[in-house]
């Protein structure tokens, strides 16, 4: 079943009058499809259309053209009946009550979705319980550090079970041990309830440990939509092997490979594996060269979506996935 | 308990948690009403004790219930809104299922009733002491609902005058003009009887009458229940007229984005 349907969606703005008249494609004509209870990144730098896309599936913009339906609703035309069934958590802006404490926050929001009391204090319990913050609840919103208030605004955005959450730069701002809880229990929430999750993100992290799958967006326009773990691969031909040499060989000489940090005994070569394989390579240096310890990495993901924002979309179609 | 039942009994407990600043804002009215006692005892001595039909005693309880309905309510509301609207939160509101200007108001009106209710009860009993006793019961068992209804009024309307930051991107320019209207036409300072003939006939003619005169005009003697119909009326346009504002205006950021 798809929880999210789009085709050919696309919004524009116009800026300016007369001849400073300018018509900017925000969003130009995105076709997507996202299964219930899958976990997406739709990614792409600032600029490239994201939160436009959002606030059009959420209903809170209307498109210039194309169509869209969310759990069934078309989200401008129902946006309060869609509102039920979705959750929003944006990282720069809260949706709990700062003079309240998260307990009175999430009473407003169990008038507000209209949820059944008891059904609503099993949930807060269970909430509590999933994200480890029962001692936060009770609190001030305001005396909370970020990375606790997260952990709340994620309950606040859950406490009605929505069936899709929309993620919008969740851990801005978040430390790293904040950030990694915050990962884990989204993709908990998304394990247990089976929550889709659509996810945009500037932070390589979120996307490797919490989508499945990404779609990266620039100028407006889908340009790549493949699983994370296959990103890689399909778009970067190069392989880094970091060795260890018993001794620091006099000479480092590999076809197909250069050197791109020496320490020590230690080297940092990237292969570009469409000119030699990298079996070749590793066979080459066993042989040749005194390995103390050695293994072979993909390149960061940061260099993989670098590659992937520079690209014109023209050129979108050397990437489409196998 | 629905949602705006809600809001409204969160925005009184919002009221209600922090004293202090209902402590300096209940202080600030007794302060105003000191003055404009004073100052309305000395007009009244010197014209032979009353002033426009209005005894000092009529007077006094007429100046306590005009301010204690808009010291009810934010002063700032309107600016409040206006930033709201152009930062993004009432985006953020409308991705929930309600009516954004309906919750705003029912939270608005929580915290507005919360404060009315302090500074009414305060400034009965000051008056009681400087001036004497209501000048007729019944009259103020009118004003009390009537109170409510001003204080309603106003909270409608800021929101009516905020709404402009839908087209504008600011309503600093809106609350400016709301609360000169309120001060000049709406009877804060003085009866509307007092005024020149054309400003008291313009005064009538707007709905700013509704806010603080119609439940000064009550509490000071005078038993006309016409007031609280009239109230009413101006309250269900100026409700429709907010409505039709929040309306458009979100249509407005579903449109160009916000």
């Amino acid at each position: 079943m798809l929880a999210i349907e789009t085709e050919g969606l696309s919004k524009s703005f116009v800026t300016g009058r007369g001849r400073a008249r300018l018509e900017i494609d925000a969003v130009h004509e995105l076709s997507l499809s996202v299964a219930a209870g899958e976990r997406l990144a739709f990614i792409g730098p600032n600029g490239a259309g994201k939160s436009t896309s959002i606030k059009m599936l959420t209903g809170i913009l209307y498109p210039s053209s194309g169509s869209a339906r969310v759990l069934g609703y078309v989200p401008w035309d129902e946006r309060r009946a869609l509102g039920h069934h979705i959750g929003t958590l944006f990282g720069q802006r809260s949706q709990l009550w700062f003079e309240l404490s998260p307990r009175q926050s999430f009473a407003l929001l169990t008038a507000i979705y209209r949820i059944e009391k008891n059904a609503a204090a099993r949930r807060i319990a269970e909430l509590a319980e999933l994200l480890e913050a029962a001692d936060l609840f009770d609190q001030p919103v305001r005396s909370l550090s970020l990375g606790q208030r997260m952990r709340c605004e994620l309950a606040a955005s859950v406490l009605h079970e929505p069936r899709v959450l929309f993620l919008d730069e969740p851990t801005i701002g978040l430390d790293l041990i904040a950030k990694q809880r915050f990962r884990d229990m989204v993709t908990r929430l998304n394990e247990h309830k089976g929550t889709t999750l659509f996810l945009t993100s500037h932070d390589v992290s979120d996307i490797e440990q919490v989508a499945k799958r990404v779609v990266v967006v620039n100028h407006g326009r889908m340009i790549y939509d493949d699983k994370v773990s296959r990103m890689r691969r399909s778009i970067l031909s190069t392989k880094l092997i970091e060795v260890r040499f018993e001794s620091p060989p006099q000479a480092l000489s590999l076809q197909g490979a250069h050197v791109l940090k020496v320490s020590g005994a230690g080297y940092k070569l990237v292969v570009d594996t469409e000119q030699r394989s990298i079996r070749e390579v590793l066979d080459e240096l066993l042989d040749n060269y005194r390995v103390a310890d050695i293994s072979v990495l993909d390149p960061p993901l940061e260099e993989v979506i670098e590659r992937i924002y520079d690209v014109s979309p023209t050129q979108k179609d050397k990437w489409a996935p196998t | 308990m629905g949602p705006y039942l809600s809001a409204a009994r969160s925005g009184a407990r919002r009221a209600l948690a922090n004293p202090a600043e209902l402590g300096v804002r209940v202080l600030f009215y007794i302060v105003v009403l000191v003055v404009l006692v004073a100052l309305w005892g000395a007009a009244a001595e010197a014209n032979g004790g009353e002033v426009a039909a209005y005894s000092f005693i009529a007077l006094a309880w007429y100046l306590m219930v005009a301010e204690a309905s808009v010291i009810g309510t934010k002063p700032r509301l309107i600016e409040q809104i206006g930033t709201d609207i152009g930062g993004g939160m009432v985006a953020t509101e409308m991705l929930k299922p309600i009516s954004v200007v309906s919750w705003r108001i029912a939270s608005e009106l929580g915290e507005a009733g919360a404060r009315l209710l302090c500074a009414a009860v305060s400034g009965a009993v000051f008056i009681t002491a400087v001036a004497g006793p209501p000048p007729h019961w019944g009259a103020l068992g009118l004003a009390l609902p009537s109170m409510l209804l001003a204080v309603t009024c106003i909270v409608v309307a800021q929101h009516l005058f905020g709404a402009i930051s839908f087209w504008l991107g600011d309503a600093k320019s809106a609350w400016y003009l709301f609360q000169k209207l309120v001060f000049l036409t709406g009877g804060m300072l003085l009866p509307l009887q007092i005024f020149p003939p054309w400003l008291e006939t313009l005064s009538w003619a707007l709905p700013f009458w509704t806010m603080a005169y119609a439940p000064a005009r009550l509490a000071s003697g005078h038993l006309e229940p016409w007031i609280l119909a009239g109230q009413l009326a101006w309250l269900a346009v100026l409700a429709v007229a907010a409505g039709i504002a929040f309306a458009a205006g979100e249509r407005r950021l579903q449109v160009g984005g916000g």
